[in-house]
């Protein structure tokens, strides 16, 4: 009998959980409230900011270090200015303040702080440019505390057309292999040489669409592991995925239409990109395991 | 240099070690299909075939469980003292053998071979490899039936070169990728040949030697 009380418990919190799962918004959204929020302002500012993300070391900027980033402003009232930053893979909400000074907006922004990576962004906007500085809270914990970015505004529309540009060469510098060589100099004498040896890609990276057409395995057996790779992530890319790995970033930075919008692609993929995916990723693995290996 | 016996004994010697690091390296890619799934390594790219022919896996699998056996025999049968001593061990190997080729190996092989990846060289190629296979094969049991043993010797010598086509052609497959890295259908296609018709003429060579004898 003692126990009871403590197993009528335990059958009633699951309800009880499932109770306060059920409406996660409506504590949020009184129909009173919506009222008396306060007026939006400077809506023309809202949208994406992106461009290149820099690394400064020692007040210099550090090229090596390069990434998109998308600043998007998303609520401007008197009270404060809400927004997203979305970069390396990394989607943060950030809040902050607008001062106005003639034709300059500035801001001060500020990420959550529950992060190794937030930080605090500082950053104007003259005419169509969007220029600032970004600093870690945590400058001892991550490698590059402060960056430097000039962004311009960018619409994000997901486009199943967009491919890759061709007049690129699209090389994986970020995965090279050393490899020893030797050779022989005129005099006889034997030197060894040691390269580092980059994969490149084929053709097809801007050929196939994967959002497009629906591959059949006959189309990409020809194709190597980084073909592969590249041809799925610009499945993602498309949809404004933003990629946490260099290898991968370094190929989709760059482009033009590229605008990182979040990081989480979780049912946002057409019924064909889910099928090219998962046929991609199997084409991916079986390379992994068997393409310089002895078997298949 | 004159070969001398013991050098030729450590030949042998070495021949044998090579053969049984290869066969095993075979029965470890073997295992990978145990248990028999219709995704597992190969057939990861060979789904559009695994769907759409009733019989692709069925072949499929005979050809992978029963190869394994053929390989086997090369550790007994051409062993002059086990040919010569152990008659009874030679005679039930060698029909194992047969059988194993004749029944399923070859049979599947060329099924396969009308499925293989790379276009029509790499089916003329494997389906070429596994008419031959089969007819040496079965050329090589007619011989021994008709106590032809010199012939049957000499067939039986074609029928384990391209027995071990499925070694060599992985070896040149690993060589030509570390070497030049194709694409991965390129390279399948080339090692279609490459994977037996060396090993046909490293077979004939070795015939003509015991010819000329």
């Amino acid at each position: 009998m003692k126990y009871t009380g403590s197993l009528v418990l335990f059958f009633l919190i699951p309800f009880f959980a499932c109770n306060s799962k059920k409406k996660p918004g409506e504590d949020r959204k009184p129909a009173a409230l919506v009222q008396e929020l306060p007026p939006e302002l400077h809506t023309e500012l809202y949208g994406n900011w992106v461009g290149d993300f820099v690394s400064m070391s020692d007040g210099t900027p550090d090229y090596e270090d390069v990434a998109r980033i998308n600043i998007r402003l998303s609520r401007i009232t008197a009270e404060g200015v809400e927004g997203r930053s979305v970069v390396k893979g990394n989607d943060r909400p950030m809040k902050g303040t607008l001062a106005i000074t003639g034709s300059q907006y500035s801001f001060v922004m500020d990420e959550p702080g529950n992060d190794r990576h937030d930080g605090r962004f500082e950053f104007s906007i003259v005419g169509d440019t969007l220029k600032g500085k970004w600093k870690a809270y945590k400058t001892a914990e991550v490698k590059h505390p402060v960056k430097e970015f000039t962004l311009v505004k960018k619409p994000f529309r997901y486009n199943a057309s967009l491919m890759l540009p061709e007049d690129w060469e699209y090389v994986d510098y970020e995965n090279g292999r050393t490899q020893t060589e030797l050779y022989t100099n005129e005099d006889g004498t034997v030197d060894t040489s040691i390269n580092k040896v980059y994969r490149a890609a084929s053709e097809e990276v801007y050929r196939l669409n994967g959002s497009t057409e629906e591959f059949s395995e006959k189309q990409l057996k020809n194709l190597k592991k980084l073909d592969l790779e590249i041809i799925r992530n610009t499945i993602f890319a498309r949809h404004g995925y933003s990629f946490k790995s260099k290898g991968v970033r370094q190929f989709f930075d760059q482009v033009d239409w590229y605008v990182p919008v979040t990081n989480s692609i979780d049912g946002v993929l057409t019924e064909v990109e889910q099928k090219n995916v998962a046929l991609l990723k199997r084409f991916e693995k079986y390379a992994q395991d068997n393409y310089d290996t002895f078997g298949r | 240099m004159q070969l001398t016996k013991k050098h030729k004994t450590t030949a042998q010697f070495l021949a044998l070690l090579v053969l049984g690091f290869f066969s095993f390296l075979m029965l470890e890619i073997t295992l990978r299909y145990v248990p028999a799934r219709s995704t597992a390594a190969f057939l990861q790219i060979k789904q559009t075939e695994v769907e759409g022919l009733w019989y692709y896996l069925p072949v499929f699998y005979t050809h992978v469980y029963a190869s394994i056996c053929c390989l086997a025999a090369g550790f007994t049968q051409f062993s002059p003292y086990l040919l010569q001593k152990q008659r009874n061990l030679h005679r039930t190997m060698g029909y194992i053998y047969v059988v194993v080729v004749l029944c399923f190996s070859a049979p599947t092989g060329f099924v396969m071979g009308m499925h293989a990846n790379g276009g029509w060289v790499a089916v003329l190629c494997f389906t070429t490899l596994s008419v031959l296979w089969w007819w040496c094969t079965l050329q090589a049991v007619r011989a021994a039936r008709k106590r032809d043993f010199r012939r049957h010797r000499f067939m039986m010598i074609r029928s384990y070169a391209l027995t071990l086509s499925a070694i060599t052609l992985r070896l040149w497959k690993w060589l030509l990728v570390q070497l030049f890295h194709p694409a991965p259908m390129d390279v399948y296609i080339i090692v279609a040949g490459l994977g037996w018709i060396p090993n046909w003429l490293v077979a004939e060579y070795l015939i003509c030697k015991i010819k000329s004898k």
